[in-house]
């Protein structure tokens, strides 16, 4: 094989075949077949639960081996985002593959309606009149202007035919510019949101604020601003059912409050690019009143115990904190035992423990058989409100993504580049031949039946 | 007279329309497909009737809601979308043969739906937003263009096959049904409605979970299977139009597309968890 033959075929080059990889067909249904299969996998695989809720219903060895796989968190996963990116190249490349031929479907106009270009021609037809060419075109113009929007463009050829190029819908070619485009431009948001935002948690206790919450990564993130809860409320339907959780919220700046308002669920509030949304409601004790009582019921003391604070127990060396609340206890057999005090036993010998005391229930902490028990005569509960925290800068980008998207989609299905040329020529008797014909790149039927129509209409004419 | 009765109603209504499409296809008779499309109308008119007195009967219980907030509303929803969506085009591409591949939806589906606890319950604070009707409307319109893009496909295959076997001789049912071509083009055609619309519910879900809950996405299972149903669609869509994919390949993507569909309606609610869980069962 001689040299100069091997030029003439090329074989492609490893740029080449990467490109050829990256825009073909092949390569985007697999990616879009992988990325299904994985999230399918991600949805019957619980995400992002604590550990422990793992454990319930897979053997422990399992549940490190998918931690470690990131199969408990697979939409972050390196490969899930890897395919991801992968997706993103494909689009970049097939973007660019396509760039010259559109742009250049833009531009070509054939003004002249000659044999070769008639030839391709879909619907075409030829008309004689013995009318003259001046009433024609009145009528040409009148008619396809209808359908094509406006004007045409009008050329004289060398030979004296006139012909006219109606063109409607040139632009709707790059709808596919628009479609691919506006992926690219979501995955662009959700980087800068992911780089330059947060998205956070916090509970706010009624009458307090706070300035600083943490991250969903685990990071204290301090705000130039406090946002203070002035009250909630939770309201309910006559049947139980929650109707508005609402938030009195307070922006507080260099110790003067700058806005105000109630927030709901559907209904957060904003300042300073950071967004406070109704999560959840609760309530903890402020502090609660304990008896001690010995197991045959006579009282040993009264305990005044504030919230995370130990206190001595009277006549021992013990100490108890209370440490916990749940509106809803529930009990070792599963039934509901209401609302419940967590409180923290440092023994004067040994390990700390927890119990849990029922506020309906004076003797629950009798069963436990220890020197004494306790019981909550009274507690003062604060509620508290819960806020999903979010700042995310590229949500803008992730909303014109969107719009371009549905923009794209729209015209890329519901409309079309349409062609007309007409073709009128004067023989020697004053008489007028008339040409017609058009192509479309989308919508063949409809297109036709619409020429067809014009045509119809132009051979009335007489 | 209570919109509870008149879905009753249009349960045997609908029955009786599948009974006729099926008739018309098999005795070929003229009139009776007319009869069968006035019999699906009525059906179609008897059910948005029950619906729009559900809304209204919501207002005198002191609720005043959409009636497209739990898994009974959404499925009477979805029936009455598949009777419209089939009947818009019924009437677009003259294809009453095919009816009798997509009217039992409607029937099956407000069968199901009567399965179903049916009493107004007042809103969730989540749902409280002026994003439930546009985002449930073009989600439902979506998936019914999908239901009835499947039935056309089905009908492909059965036309194809026997255009096929015997070029000649059609079978007496299936000679009478448009010929595979125009089948496979009516299913891509119902497919480029479902799809625009299938973005646009995606989309305002996002906007609105934005709204509720601080993330526009958070991979949640209704959003990832909406995601997967979107992805089988444009691979479809590229397919046929960057590689001509028709015929058989093509019909088996809307199929595999709308099995996706349902799971991402039922299935998710039904056996997955979720933030969607509101249009469960209880």
């Amino acid at each position: 094989m001689s040299p100069s033959k091997s030029d003439t075929t090329p074989k492609p080059n490893v740029t080449d075949r990467i490109w050829n990889l990256f825009t073909s067909l092949k390569l985007v249904i697999l990616l879009l077949l992988i990325l299904s299969a994985l999230s399918i996998a991600g949805t019957i695989i619980e995400q992002n639960k604590p550990l422990q809720e793992y454990y319930r219903y897979l053997k422990p060895s399992t549940v490190a081996l998918f931690n470690s796989l990131g199969l408990l968190d697979m939409y972050h996963s390196w490969w899930f985002v890897t395919c991801l990116g992968l997706l993103a190249l494909n689009i970049i490349a097939c973007t660019m593959d396509r760039y010259a031929p559109i742009m250049s479907g833009l531009k070509k106009k054939n003004l002249l309606l000659d044999e070769s270009l008639e030839k391709s021609l879909n619907p075409k037809d030829k008309i004689k009149y013995a009318l003259p060419l001046n009433d024609i075109e009145q009528i040409v113009m009148e008619l396809a202007g209808k359908s094509f929007g406006g004007k045409p463009v009008v050329t004289t050829a060398e030979d004296g035919s006139r012909h006219y190029f109606f063109e409607k819908g040139k632009y709707s070619r790059l709808a596919f510019f628009f479609t691919h485009v506006s992926v690219l431009v979501i995955f662009i948001g959700a980087l800068v949101g992911s780089f330059f935002g947060y998205k956070g948690y916090v509970n706010i206790h009624e009458g307090e604020m706070i300035n600083r919450l943490e991250t969903r990564t685990g990071k204290m993130q301090n705000l130039d601003f406090s946002i203070k809860c002035n009250a909630f409320t939770a309201d309910f339907y006559p049947n139980g059912m929650p109707k508005d959780y609402i938030s009195d919220l307070s922006v507080i700046k260099d110790g003067k409050e700058v806005l105000r308002k109630n927030i709901k669920v559907n209904d957060p509030l904003s300042f300073q690019g950071i967004t406070f949304y109704q999560s959840s409601y609760g309530a903890l004790p402020e502090g609660a009143q304990l008896e001690v009582r010995n197991q045959d019921g006579s009282l040993l003391g009264v305990v005044e115990a504030p919230l995370s604070q130990r206190v001595a127990v009277p006549g021992l060396q013990e100490q108890v904190e209370v440490a916990d609340y749940q509106e809803h206890f529930h009990l070792p057999d599963g039934s509901e035992g209401g609302a419940a005090v967590g409180v923290n036993i440092y023994p004067e010998k040994g390990q700390p423990f927890g119990i849990w005391l029922l506020a309906a229930d004076p003797a629950y902490d009798k069963m436990r058989n220890g020197p004494y028990y306790l019981l909550v005569k009274d507690m003062k509960l604060k509620k508290y409100t819960g806020l999903q925290v979010n700042k995310d800068p590229g949500e803008w980008f992730v909303w014109l993504g969107a719009l371009l998207m549905i923009g794209g989609i729209m015209v890329a299905f519901f409309m079309s580049h349409k062609k007309l040329w007409v073709c009128l020529r004067k023989d020697k008797k004053g008489r007028t031949d008339l040409t017609i014909g058009g192509t479309t790149n989308k919508n063949r039927t409809v297109f036709v039946r619409e020429v067809e129509g014009i045509i119809q209409r132009l051979k009335e004419v007489s | 007279m209570n919109s509870s009765l008149l879905f009753g109603i249009s349960i045997f209504v609908y029955f009786f329309a599948m009974v006729l499409y099926v008739s018309f296809l098999a005795f070929r008779s003229e009139g009776l497909g007319k009869v069968a499309t006035g019999c699906l109308m009525a059906g179609v008119a008897i059910e948005t009737t029950a619906i729009g007195m559900r809304w209204y009967e919501s207002y005198q219980l002191g609720i005043g809601r959409a009636p497209l907030t739990n898994l009974y509303e959404s499925l009477v929803f979805f029936a009455l979308t598949i009777a419209v969506v089939y009947l818009i085009l019924e009437n677009k591409y003259k294809i009453r043969t095919v009816g009798a591949f997509v009217t039992p939806f409607p029937f099956i589906i407000m069968a199901y739906a009567s399965l179903n606890p049916n009493d107004i319950q007042p809103l969730v604070p989540a749902l409280k937003s002026n994003w439930l009707i546009s985002h449930v409307v073009t989600c439902f319109v979506g998936y019914a263009a999908f239901a009835v893009s499947f039935g056309v496909s089905i009908l492909y295959l059965f036309k194809a096959r026997a255009e096929r076997v015997a070029p000649k001789t059609p079978g007496l049912v299936l000679g009478y049904v448009p010929d595979s071509g125009a089948l496979d083009e009516i299913s891509y055609k119902t497919i480029a409605i479902g799809f625009p619309l299938l973005t646009i519910g995606i989309v305002t879900g996002a906007f609105w979970a934005n709204v509720a809950w601080g993330t526009y996405w958070s991979w949640d299972p209704k959003e990832t299977w909406s995601l997967i149903v979107w992805f089988i669609y444009a691979a479809y869509l590229h397919a046929r139009i960057t590689r001509g994919w028709r015929g058989t390949r093509a019909a088996v993507l809307s199929i595999v597309g709308f099995s996706a569909t349902i799971f991402c309606y039922l299935g998710v609610n039904l056996i997955l968890s979720g933030l969607h869980s509101y249009g469960g069962g209880r």
